[in-house]
């Protein structure tokens, strides 16, 4: 994966051409950050991190801020804003217009039969399109098999705010290992009842039958975030968090 | 215009389950305020202020011009607000909102209309020569309560300020460079603080100091005490919502107090801090008549 020295980039840089994966048979793919000149320049449009996969020949920058852009298959946390004849219109930033959402994209929903949501509501959806210049597209069902697969309404719990950066490294599939966060965890380890949902547009939905345990999960989530804390802070957070609750 | 995106359903009710049972979401007591942070400019009059996440910044200035033609013996004394879209998006520059109003207006009777600053000392020559002290107002990053933090960076930022001295003489005026002379304090008469409360529930029976965003935009009625840590009450504003027991804000009241006066020993302790800092060597430094050369 990321070669023993990390390497930073700043959005204009010239990428040194033996860093760039090669692949006899994949084209290269390029993620977040990066842009293609034609014909051959590659330029970093962030700050970050750049990384490079050589087994799937893509490469893309890493960083943390700025705003949510959505991208297919991101899997995010979108809240109603209003109805309309076959849609629901989403929010998943503030101060951005709306995704829509078909009324249709849930789990074994018909014409009939659909759930019937409220402005305000909190929905775990998938983002199916996203283009540049439309509004992005959301789903809340596997259009291979017909699923929800997870996704759908959330109820009850509480939402949280977290950094873009956190929000990815949380929904990394080894979230410890690659993403360095494990406050999540811990605390489960230490005898916690809770369920989570993260978004990547910097949301992360907390939900448990007792109020104190979400509200511990939310600060031990937000003094992560805000302290940078490494894996040793963390399980140093989650202990002070649990001997405070007791 | 971008409207503030409201927040959600499981929010609203999570954070209102949260408070029944007596919890707050970042953890702390109803009572208690976010930590207090307090940092001076390097210039005199420039007080930066932070409440948790809420962040604002006071600059106090001075200068030269002519009194109202009504009030000869009398300076001038503004506070400008502004909220500028560094704050929200939903804060638009030359539209004010309703935010804005309500908080020019509370800092006007907090700390002018309670004769905080004596604005007679101001005059230099009656009805012809007076100091105008303009306090700019900057938020920075709102996180709720900005009430109360510009409330705070108001009175930091005046008691932190020095206005060139001056003499009159033969009807000269005369204004000194800080090389000339020592700048000086403004007439400072007493310190108010804004205490903004909460309410929520149906009856508003749950009163919580220093409400986050989250938490100010659920609440049911809010109430605003301006007091100095004499407990001399400068006003009172609870505008509109929920109707509050009498009784309750008898009790909200006395604890402002015990706040006004954290604040006040707080201000006191920096600004004491500050003083140190600038006046390196004392006043033998002052005496020495060796110099650099």
């Amino acid at each position: 994966m990321a070669t023993a020295q990390p390497l930073y980039v700043l959005p204009g840089d010239t990428i040194d051409p033996s860093l760039i994966p090669t692949h006899k048979k994949l084209p290269l793919r390029l993620g977040p950050g990066l842009r293609h000149i034609p014909p051959s320049a590659i330029v970093p449009t962030v700050a970050g991190q750049l990384v490079a996969d050589h087994k799937k020949n893509s490469m893309w920058v890493e960083y943390n801020g700025g705003r949510y852009i959505p991208a297919p298959n991101d899997l995010v946390i979108g809240q109603i804003q209003r109805s309309a004849a076959d849609f629901y219109f989403m929010n998943l930033t503030p101060f951005t217009s709306n995704a829509t959402l078909p009324q249709l994209a849930f789990e074994g929903a018909t014409k009939k039969n659909r759930p019937q949501l409220a402005s305000g509501a909190l929905v775990y959806a998938r983002v199916v399109l996203a283009n540049r210049h439309m509004d992005p597209e959301l789903e809340c069902v596997s259009s291979s098999t017909g699923k929800a697969e997870g996704l759908g309404p959330l109820t009850g719990g509480m939402a949280f705010d977290v950094s873009l950066g956190l929000a990815r490294r949380l929904l990394m599939a080894r979230s410890r290992e690659e993403g360095k966060v494990e406050i999540l965890e811990l605390l489960g380890a230490e005898g916690l009842a809770f369920e989570t949902a993260v978004g990547r547009n910097g949301k992360v939905w907390v939900g448990s039958d007792s109020a104190k345990t979400i509200i511990l999960v939310g600060r031990a989530l937000r003094e992560t975030d805000d302290g940078k804390l490494d894996v040793d802070q963390q399980k140093k957070l989650a202990k002070r968090l649990i001997r405070e609750m007791k | 215009m971008p409207r503030e995106i409201e927040p959600s359903l499981n929010e609203k009710q999570f954070v209102l389950q949260a408070l029944q049972e007596k919890f707050r979401l970042d953890g702390r007591q109803f009572d208690q305020y976010r930590p207090l942070e307090l940092t001076f400019g390097d210039q005199y009059g420039v007080a930066d202020v932070a409440f948790g996440k809420t962040k604002i910044l006071a600059k106090a200035s001075a200068e030269v011009t002519v009194p109202y033609a009504d009030r000869p013996l009398d300076g001038v004394f503004a506070i400008a607000t502004e909220l500028s879209p560094m704050a929200s998006p939903a804060f638009e520059v030359n539209r004010p909102t309703e935010t804005e109003v309500l908080l020019s207006r509370l800092l006007e009777k907090t700390v002018r209309r309670s004769g905080a600053l004596d604005t007679e000392s101001l005059c230099l020559v009656a009805g012809q020569k007076c100091w105008s002290i303009r306090v700019d107002v900057h938020v920075l990053s709102h996180d709720g309560n900005l009430i109360d933090t510009a409330c705070f960076a108001v009175v930091a930022a005046l008691r932190h300020f020095r206005k060139p001295d001056t003499s009159v003489e033969g009807g000269i005026l005369t204004v000194y460079t800080p090389a000339e002379r020592e700048p000086v304090p403004l007439s400072w008469l007493h310190s108010p603080f804004c205490v903004t409360w909460s309410f929520y529930g149906d009856r508003g029976e749950i009163a919580v100091l220093d409400a986050t965003w989250t938490e100010e935009q659920i609440r049911v009625a809010s109430c605003t005490i301006s007091l100095n840590r004499h407990g001399e009450i400068c006003q009172i504003s609870k505008l509109g919502g929920t109707p509050v027991e009498a009784v309750a804000l008898l009790q909200c009241t006395s604890i402002a107090l015990t706040k006004a006066k954290d604040f006040s020993v707080f201000l006191d302790k920096k600004l004491a801090e500050d003083t140190k800092k600038r006046n390196i060597g004392g006043f033998m430094a002052e005496l020495r008549s060796e110099n650099d050369r």
